[in-house]
């Protein structure tokens, strides 16, 4: 209840906000900076609000749970406050970091880490800390300004049913919970219900070592993290540390085409000892993921397409006898699809086509069917500048499950205020 | 008399009626018109007159800025996986100083010309352009990516798209005001184009000295503008075929 009332709160700040300012510039528009220009701040405030459709007099909620994060929040009902800031200590090192409240309820230390450039003159960054992202596009336009509809794409947000630190023993048990990704647990390790991981996360960054180079027309990212793309951590829970890299091309204006991978240990040790004892090497239960993905744009348009496969191999648990334990790595595959056209100076149309399917599994009796519940997702939607950085989205989104436990479709209208400075 | 004898005696005497009212009005007519011929040439003979004794004279002067503005840096967006390559900080020392109050006939609508604003290295160039009505900006991209230059103030409303080096797209502004320029790629890229109806207008140098030429003599409003801010308006008077002087102090 406190989320909707927080949620609503916000939007109804950012339509006084609104409605103040829609004609003058009143609101700040350019980072603060302090300092002598060495410390900058910027921000991003965002109010989401949706109804699942058809309206019967209320507001109807995400009963199906397609838009939950992390957090075990809707990203479709959520007020968002970023602050980030700059910190320049001479021409080699930068801190940066970004703290992020949502909903009002706590205040997360999204980014923080330490850039240093060792050479003023070459295109070569070793960052440090909790650094942002090597795999992927989306992440980059994190901001909510950066993604012209309201929605996350199902790769970055929809949550599957594995967890870390609980395991099913089998592929029964696996099935069983199919579309529960929202909240889960298993036989084996943690037994309090907690929420299942998305492929890749877009609301929490990973912890490590990143070194960054930029020569003519490639660019190219490492890192060495302690977590994983499903699960980044601030602290390690197992002995496995993630390696992602990113190359990145940019043969024309206007064209980015990138790949990436990365592979981390994922099951937590104390899940992997409940599952095979002291025997565990958690290096093995391992998410490996391969993404590639292109840009384009040009005069008025914008078109993205991104695809991801990941794969989580999990430690074969001893099943109740009758079951089939799952030997097999689990897979998961995304394929998104968004563009935006400027209709206008003040006004742009965009639309985000979204699939996202699992590998099959077989049980004990014979019957192979996808381990999670394939989803996708069509997303439309507007954008209109109130002023430069007042952006009101409006947008229509439809889920659709192939099986699981609970709603198999849903239909969101909602609208989102956008202001960054 | 017979009544059909009256009844002609009245159509004759209406008859006779009717062409002296005729002719009164066209005497009337006539007259007017005179008039307002000779009045018409006395004042156009009195305006050349005074057109032909006075001569244009100059204002100039310096604009003193108590808080020079610091160009704004780039939003910190944590996201980057490495240094932001290096941009040219744009030149904000630049006011703009223009009569308030215009001669009478200053404000002829005329074709403007063409002015430059270039996209170089994350900055336009110049960060201040004055013109007036009817002047074409060409908007060039001379860097090697893209750039989306817009704006959303009310005298002119645009959105250029993205386009590539080498490339140049035009806007024609036909109304006064001040117009701010983005880049939708780059948020820290902004600019001013400050369009005028007249042409009594000069953009300062380095050191914040100004000079606007060929002014009729007479008193005048005058402000200098820097970075959306405006001094007071000051009176001028500009002698005949002379130069005024007048300083600003901005902030």
């Amino acid at each position: 209840m406190k989320v909707w009332t927080s949620a609503a709160a916000g939007l109804a700040w950012l339509f006084l906000a609104c409605a103040a300012t829609a004609h003058a510039q009143t609101l700040p528009s350019e980072p603060i900076e302090f300092g002598g220009g060495h410390v900058t701040v910027g921000g991003d405030v965002s109010a989401t609000y949706s109804c699942a459709l058809p309206i019967d007099g209320v507001c109807g909620n995400d009963v199906g749970f397609f838009n939950y994060t992390d957090y075990a929040q809707s990203a479709l009902r959520l007020f968002r406050v970023d602050v980030s800031a700059a910190v320049k200590a001479g021409p080699h090192f930068t801190v940066l970091s970004e703290v992020r409240s949502e909903n009002i309820n706590t205040v997360q230390p999204y980014a923080l880490y330490l850039r240093v450039r060792p050479w003023s003159s070459k295109d070569f960054d070793i960052q440090v800390g909790r650094v942002p992202p090597t795999f992927g596009a989306f992440l980059r336009h994190s901001y909510a300004n950066d993604n012209p509809l309201i929605g996350y794409p199902l790769a970055y947000q929809y949550l599957t049913t594995l967890r870390p630190d609980s395991l099913p023993a089998s592929a029964e048990e696996l099935v069983k919970k199919k579309s529960t990704g929202w909240l889960v647990r298993y036989s084996v390790g943690d037994p309090t219900f907690q929420a299942g991981v998305p492929l890749v996360t877009a609301f929490s960054w990973d912890t490590g070592v990143q070194g960054h180079a930029t020569v003519g027309i490639v660019s190219a990212t490492a890192a060495i993290t302690t977590g994983t793309l499903s699960n980044p951590l601030f602290k390690e829970d197992n002995d496995g540390r993630q390696l992602a890299a990113r190359v990145e091309v940019r043969p024309a204006a206007g064209l980015v085409a990138g790949t990436s991978f990365a592979r981390g240990a994922f099951v937590s040790q104390s899940a992997a000892r409940a599952a095979v004892g002291s025997e565990a090497n958690e290096n093995s239960y391992a998410q490996t993921a391969w993404g590639g993905d292109l840009e384009y744009s040009h005069g008025y348009y914008l078109i993205r397409a991104e695809t991801i496969f990941s794969s989580w191999r999990l430690p074969t648990a001893t099943p109740p006898a009758t079951q089939m334990p799952i030997e097999d790595a689990l897979t998961a595959f995304s394929t998104s699809l968004e563009g935006r056209y400027k209709v206008q100076p003040r006004l742009y149309v965009a639309a985000r086509f979204d699939r996202l399917m699992f590998s099959d599994i077989t049980d004990a009796t014979g019957l192979s069917q996808p381990w999670d519940a394939p989803v996708r997702r069509i997303e439309v939607g507007t954008g209109y500048s109130l002023q430069r950085n007042l952006v009101l989205k409006l947008s229509y989104q439809y889920n659709h499950r192939d099986g699981g436990i609970l709603a198999q479709q849903a239909k969101f209208a909602a609208a989102q205020l956008v202001y960054w400075f | 008399m017979t009544r059909a004898q009256r009844a002609t005696e009245e159509k004759e005497e209406g008859t006779r009626a009717t062409r002296l009212q005729r002719a009164r009005l066209i005497a009337l007519a006539v007259l007017t018109s005179v008039a307002l011929f000779s009045f018409s040439s006395v004042t156009l003979r009195s305006l050349s007159a005074a057109g032909a004794a006075a001569r244009p004279g100059a204002i100039r002067g310096r604009v003193e800025l108590r808080r020079p503005p610091v160009a704004s840096d780039r939003r910190p967006t944590v996201t980057d996986l490495g240094t932001p390559a290096g941009r040219d900080v744009p030149d904000l020392l630049r006011s703009v100083v223009y009569l308030a109050s215009a001669p009478r006939g200053a404000f002829e609508t005329s074709d403007g010309g063409h002015a430059v604003m270039d996209q170089r290295n994350e900055s336009f160039v110049p960060h201040v352009l004055a013109i007036t009505t009817g002047t074409t900006v060409d908007f060039p991209n001379s860097d090697r990516f893209y750039h989306n230059v817009f704006s959303l103030s009310k005298p002119k409303t645009f959105d250029l798209g993205r386009y590539a080096a080498g490339h140049s797209k035009s806007i024609r502004f036909d109304r006064a005001g001040i117009v701010r320029v983005f880049c939708d790629i780059h948020s820290h890229m902004n600019a001013y184009i400050l369009v005028f109806s007249h042409p009594f207008f000069a953009l300062t140098d380095g050191d914040g000295r100004y000079r606007i030429d060929n002014v009729p003599p007479g008193t005048y409003g005058i402000v200098a503008w820097n970075e959306g801010t405006p001094s007071d308006t000051q009176a001028v008077t500009v002698p005949d075929g002379g130069t005024a002087e007048i300083d600003f102090t901005i902030r």
